[in-house]
């Protein structure tokens, strides 16, 4: 660990996320710290509603906090405009979310190239490394069909190949396991966790799901809009009202 | 992306269908609508089809061609000699009542023509020969008049049968027989019934006490003299009005006779107020039922849209990609809608009912609208997406 900024993937400090009018206002986040490293996967976890998502999305640059800083991979996310965040997005992020997203209309094959396609990249190239990382989630023979012939646990493999196509640092999950069953669960963050291990790249995965804490390096506890505390091992946290 | 935009629009085969027939019957609808409207105002200067010469002469105070007023007989001559004239026929037009042999009267457009140059006359007779006209007592009329004038009957089955009127059948313009040597096909008016013709001597007659029956003259210039030089030659040469024949209503030159009778009666009268309405009905239905179409073709996509934001697309691709899809698809919506507008407009023209002009101008402003809407569409859908929180893809 020579260079310690090579090693923080991101850091939020002192985070305040307010929804709705003055009147009637939802703390989303208060005062949330937040920070993980590059190389490992780390899980931020607690109960419905307590801002899991809301410190995804701050971390993403789609929502932008009325307090506190971001930075991510060195650079501060406050301050950057509208096209300066989609930049970042383009480049650095990678998404899994609960619902999929995947684009009914288009083929599974294209729907891996999109990341690709905005970064401006050739249509063939796109083509053939989204075949390649098709190839890994195991769903060879099936690039050329419609997502929505496809079982939950294969299309969320299709978002994970789209998430990864175009290597990106950071991956972000968002419940990835939670519309699936409990052994397709575990199958899917086996399958992240085997092919977003990089010693670059950093992984977050938000859960409520406790059959999944295995796979995490830390897991980070959310409640009322903060973390709570950070831990090595699933089996320190109190996991009754998950 | 392009691709993969035209991908997204191509991959719902249902879907698509729904949006280019939405297109489609909008753009039908506006491009047969508006024929028909031009169709009808055409009938406004049927005078001009049916009658056929390259100049016509009137009196100064003349707007229209329904509306003639009398010129002196002496007026030939002096047309005659203005430099460039071919040669001048004289031609009276009227609305007179004929009677029916069973005693009702009908309204016709008496047309009388030049018996030595039969100047003017009907360009295809399906029965009977032009030279007859010049026998005692004969008119030539044409289909339509033919069958409103004639004779109704109770048939074998005992319905009631109409036996249209066939060469050597008579009828009488004001007590004076008038003996059908030919049917002739010409275009429908909107005014004045079915057009008569007779000669220019035996129209005189049947309009009786007329003190003067020269209603227009039609000229030919010479060989290598244009029309629209000829007349002004004849206006400055005579204190009379000249037109050209031409019926393209769209220029603003002030020869047109066909143009100033449009105009005349788009201005003087309530009919293109009462059958522009329908008109734009047409036009309001056909926008709406295209724009919903897109609209909801854009809030179906709005989702995954919103994903591609997420994903770092940003506003300038997104909208390309929207006006790739809205482009294509109105196109597409355009071509089909336009080729059924032409195949029913064929089959109109064919049967004459209901009247159908189908100007390229119509095509051009119906595309543009089409275009217009698919326009408007992306950019509310663009709209849209740019208003969508990115962070809403994470929700369910
Ligand atoms: N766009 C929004 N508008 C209003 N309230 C919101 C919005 N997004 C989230 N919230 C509120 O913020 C709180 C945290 O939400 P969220 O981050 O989605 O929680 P979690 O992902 O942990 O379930 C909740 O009370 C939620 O209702
Ligand atoms: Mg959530």
């Amino acid at each position: 660990m020579s260079h310690p900024a090579h090693t923080v993937a991101f850091r939020a400090t002192g985070v305040d996320m307010f929804f709705g009018t003055p009147e009637n206002r939802v703390v989303a986040l208060k005062q949330a710290d937040f920070e993980a490293r590059r190389g490992e996967l780390i899980m931020l976890v607690g109960p419905s509603g307590c801002g899991k998502t809301t410190l995804l999305s701050v971390i993403a640059g789609t929502l932008t906090p009325q307090a506190g800083t971001v930075e991510v991979f060195g650079q501060r996310l406050d301050g950057l405009g509208q096209e300066a965040l989609t930049t970042f997005r383009r480049r650095s992020l990678g998404f899994v979310f609960q619902s999929f997203n995947l684009i009914p209309t288009l083929t599974v094959v294209e729907n891996v190239m999109v990341p690709l396609l905005i970064q401006g990249r050739p249509f063939d190239e796109a083509h053939a490394r989204a075949l390649a990382i098709l190839d890994k989630v195991g769903l060879k023979g099936r690039e050329e069909g419609r997502p929505n012939a496809l079982s939950g646990g294969q299309q969320q493999r299709v978002a994970i190949a789209r998430a990864l196509v175009h290597e990106p640092p950071l991956l972000i999950c968002d419940e990835p396991t939670s519309a699936l069953d409990k052994d397709t669960g575990a199958q899917i963050m086996q399958m992240v966790r085997d092919l977003s291990r990089s010693p670059e790249r950093c992984v977050v995965v938000v859960t409520h799901d406790h059959r999944i804490f295995r796979f995490a390096d830390r897991i980070a506890e959310m409640e009322d809009g903060r973390i709570s505390r950070v831990v090595d091992d699933p089996k320190l946290l109190d996991t009754t009202h998950l | 992306m392009y691709r993969l935009a035209l991908n997204m629009l191509f991959g719902d085969r249902a879907k698509l269908a729904m949006l280019l027939c939405g297109l489609a019957f909008s753009a039908l609808l506006m491009a047969q609508q508006s024929s028909v409207f031009f169709g009808i105002m055409s009938w406004t200067y049927t005078p001009m089809v049916n009658i056929r010469a390259q100049v016509w002469v009137s009196d100064p105070m003349v707007e229209q061609v329904n509306d003639a007023k009398p010129l002196r007989d002496t007026d030939l001559g002096r047309v005659r000699s203005v430099d460039g004239v071919a040669w001048a026929a004289p031609l009276h037009t009227s609305f007179v009542q004929a009677r029916m042999q069973d005693g009702n009267f009908k309204l016709i457009t008496l047309v009388g023509i030049d018996a030595d140059t039969f100047a003017g006359a009907p360009a295809v007779l399906s029965q009977g020969r032009i030279e007859d006209l010049r026998l005692p007592d004969t008119v030539i009329v044409d289909e339509w008049g033919a069958a409103l004038m004639g004779r109704m009957s109770v048939g074998p089955d005992g319905k009631p049968k109409n036996t249209p009127l066939q060469v050597g059948d008579t009828f009488e313009i004001n007590d004076i027989q008038a003996r059908i040597v030919g049917i002739c096909r010409v275009k429908r008016a909107f005014t004045g019934g079915p057009f008569v013709y007779t000669t220019y001597d035996r129209a005189k007659g049947y309009t009786l006490g007329a003190r003067r029956t020269l209603s227009f003259m039609l000229v030919e210039p010479q060989k290598g003299v244009a029309p629209a030089e000829l007349c002004d030659r004849i206006e400055r040469d005579t204190d009379l009005k000249a037109w050209t024949s031409d019926t393209v209503i769209w220029s603003w030159g002030e020869r047109s006779l066909a143009r100033n009778t449009f105009w005349w009666f788009w201005t003087n009268t309530g009919i293109p107020f009462s059958f522009g309405t329908a008109v734009l009905l047409g036009l309001f239905v056909g926008i709406a039922i295209s724009g919903q179409t897109f609209y909801s073709f854009v809030l179906e996509n709005l989702k995954y849209f919103a994903a591609i934001k997420a994903m770092g697309a940003g506003m300038g691709v997104i909208a390309r990609m929207l006006f790739v899809q809205a482009f294509t698809a109105g196109l597409i919506g355009f071509g089909l809608g336009a080729g059924m507008a032409q195949a029913i407009g064929r089959v109109m023209i064919e049967k004459g009912m209901p009247p159908f002009v189908m100007y390229p101008q119509i095509l051009w402003a119906t595309f543009a609208l089409v275009l217009g809407i698919s326009f408007v569409s992306a950019v509310i859908g663009i709209i849209k997406v740019s208003r969508v929180d990115a962070a809403s893809v994470f929700r369910g």
